[in-house]
């Protein structure tokens, strides 16, 4: 079950676990210089709005409808994060453990390879979350992503774009698939209540008039180098009970037309990097040395970046790509307070 | 005896204070924008529950939901308010035929993001 919770896409699986749940932001951002340099996690800025595609029939592409799903709105060249939180379960003293499946375009965004159903290990074409807090783009090497970028879909920039030759998906794609309750319950037995309460407190410490057309809709691309690991899946692939999962199409609308859509506002453009490290204001990075990140997919590697392919073709894509030396960073431990991650302010 | 909303938020604050100084009174006062003194107030329900926006601001900081709070301390948001109110007969008839309804049931009609083919 798949529902919106102030502004965030909530997964349940109540006939799994009470606590097998999946929150997901999609969170607003710093678009990273695309110079070629490796920067630091940069801030969450709030979280975009999420509608549901059915509430605005008549205004969306007919596309979309067949798609179901939900909507964002996205400036040109804007950035994104996704920030991943699971159900806590407390007389374990654990969060639920959920395997997701991130695509943009239907083109992988671990891997790179087309959409496919189910999870694979060779390649891992999924995420874990607790152990992976947030994804910030595409996995182009160990320990280095590419941030997800929003490009209008039919300029070439999307990684779909670039992979398929063809501008006809766009968005996001997303599953979900929690762990099987037998497996969670054998590999997480019941402890002691004050235990319970002692490991939680350990981790805390540790760390948007004419008619919209499918020409609005927006695609992600892969813009600056970002320092971010993705983990190898801790458990095993039969730990995971893929046949109930759950999935959601999130469509990407060109800010400029949200209100068109949905008669509201949309967010304010976010400010630059170069605005950002003016200020002196904070950048993140994220230490989880327990876990072995994945080495990058090739495909993804290969991906040209929006400023390297905007200069292939004369294009300026990105309004301001200005190269900033991020001076305070912030180092996060694994476990991370809950709602107080890579905040701007507390 | 019914729990008051005053006595519910010490309860809370209490119980997280056990994990962290960050829920002091003075620290989740400065955190709401409010004075401490005005806290303690509201906590030994001294003074009439703070404002919409601060119940809201003070759910966010206790980790607690803002609709729960509001309704202890006989509110409703405002952006609920909102929504009965551009179509208050049919949501005056929902609420009406929901109200002996079962949680579960309450639930089953909770909006579910729809999946389509792609």
């Amino acid at each position: 079950m798949i529902e919106l919770l102030h502004d965030q896409l909530f997964f349940s699986f109540p006939g799994i676990h009470p606590d097998a749940s999946l929150t997901i932001q999609f969170q607003r951002t710093l678009r990273i210089p695309d110079d070629d340099r490796d920067y630091p996690l940069p801030p969450g800025l709030g979280c975009f709005p999420l509608r549901h595609v059915d509430d605005f029939g008549a205004r969306v592409p007919e596309a979309w409808i067949e798609h179901g799903g939900i909507l964002l709105p996205m400036y040109q060249s804007e950035a994104m994060w996704l920030n991943f939180d699971t159900g806590y379960c407390d007389d374990r003293g654990v969060s639920y453990p959920i395997a997701i499946k991130i695509a943009t375009g239907k083109i992988n965004a671990i891997t790179g390879l087309p959409w496919s159903g189910g999870l694979h290990k060779h390649p891992q074409n999924y995420a874990v979350a607790p152990e992976q807090p947030w994804l910030d783009g595409y996995c182009v090497e160990k320990g280095v992503i590419r941030q997800f970028v929003a490009m209008p879909l039919g300029a070439g920039y999307t990684a779909e774009e670039q992979l398929t030759g063809a501008a006809e998906h766009g968005g996001i794609q997303i599953s979900a698939f929690p762990m099987k309750r037998e497996v969670f319950e054998r590999r997480f037995p019941k402890i002691d209540r004050s235990i319970s309460q002692l490991r939680r407190m350990s981790l805390d410490d540790t760390m948007a008039v004419s008619e919209p057309t499918a020409r609005d809709s927006m695609g992600l691309a892969p813009g600056g180098r970002m320092k971010q690991e993705i983990y190898e899946d801790p458990y095993d692939l039969s730990d995971w009970d893929t046949k109930s999962g759950a999935r959601c199409f999130v469509h990407i609308t060109n800010s400029l037309i949200w209100r068109q859509i949905t008669g509201e506002y949309p967010p304010t453009v976010p400010p630059t990097s170069a605005e950002y490290a003016r200020y002196g204001l904070p950048w993140f990075d994220y230490y989880e040395d327990r876990l072995s990140a994945l080495r990058g997919s090739n495909k993804l590697k290969k991906l040209k970046s929006v400023a390297a392919l905007g200069k292939e073709k004369n294009d300026v894509p990105l309004p301001e790509n200005q190269s900033v030396s991020p001076e305070k960073i912030i180092v996060l431990r694994k476990g991370l307070k809950k709602n107080q991650v890579r905040e701007l302010a507390d | 005896m019914r729990q008051t909303f005053g006595s519910y938020i010490r309860k809370v604050r209490d119980d997280r204070r056990l994990e962290s100084s960050e829920f002091s009174v003075r620290k989740i006062a400065s955190r709401i924008g409010v004075e401490p003194s005005y806290l303690s107030k509201v906590e030994r329900d001294e003074v009439a529950p703070p404002s919409e926006a601060t119940i809201v601001r003070l759910a966010v900081a206790l980790g607690e939901d803002p609709d729960l709070l509001l309704a202890m301390a006989g509110k409703v948001s405002s952006d609920l308010r909102a929504v009965i109110l551009k179509r208050p007969k049919l949501f005056a008839d929902l609420i009406r035929q929901l109200k002996n309804a079962p949680d579960h049931a309450v639930l089953r009609i909770a909006r579910e993001v729809r999946d389509g083919r792609w």
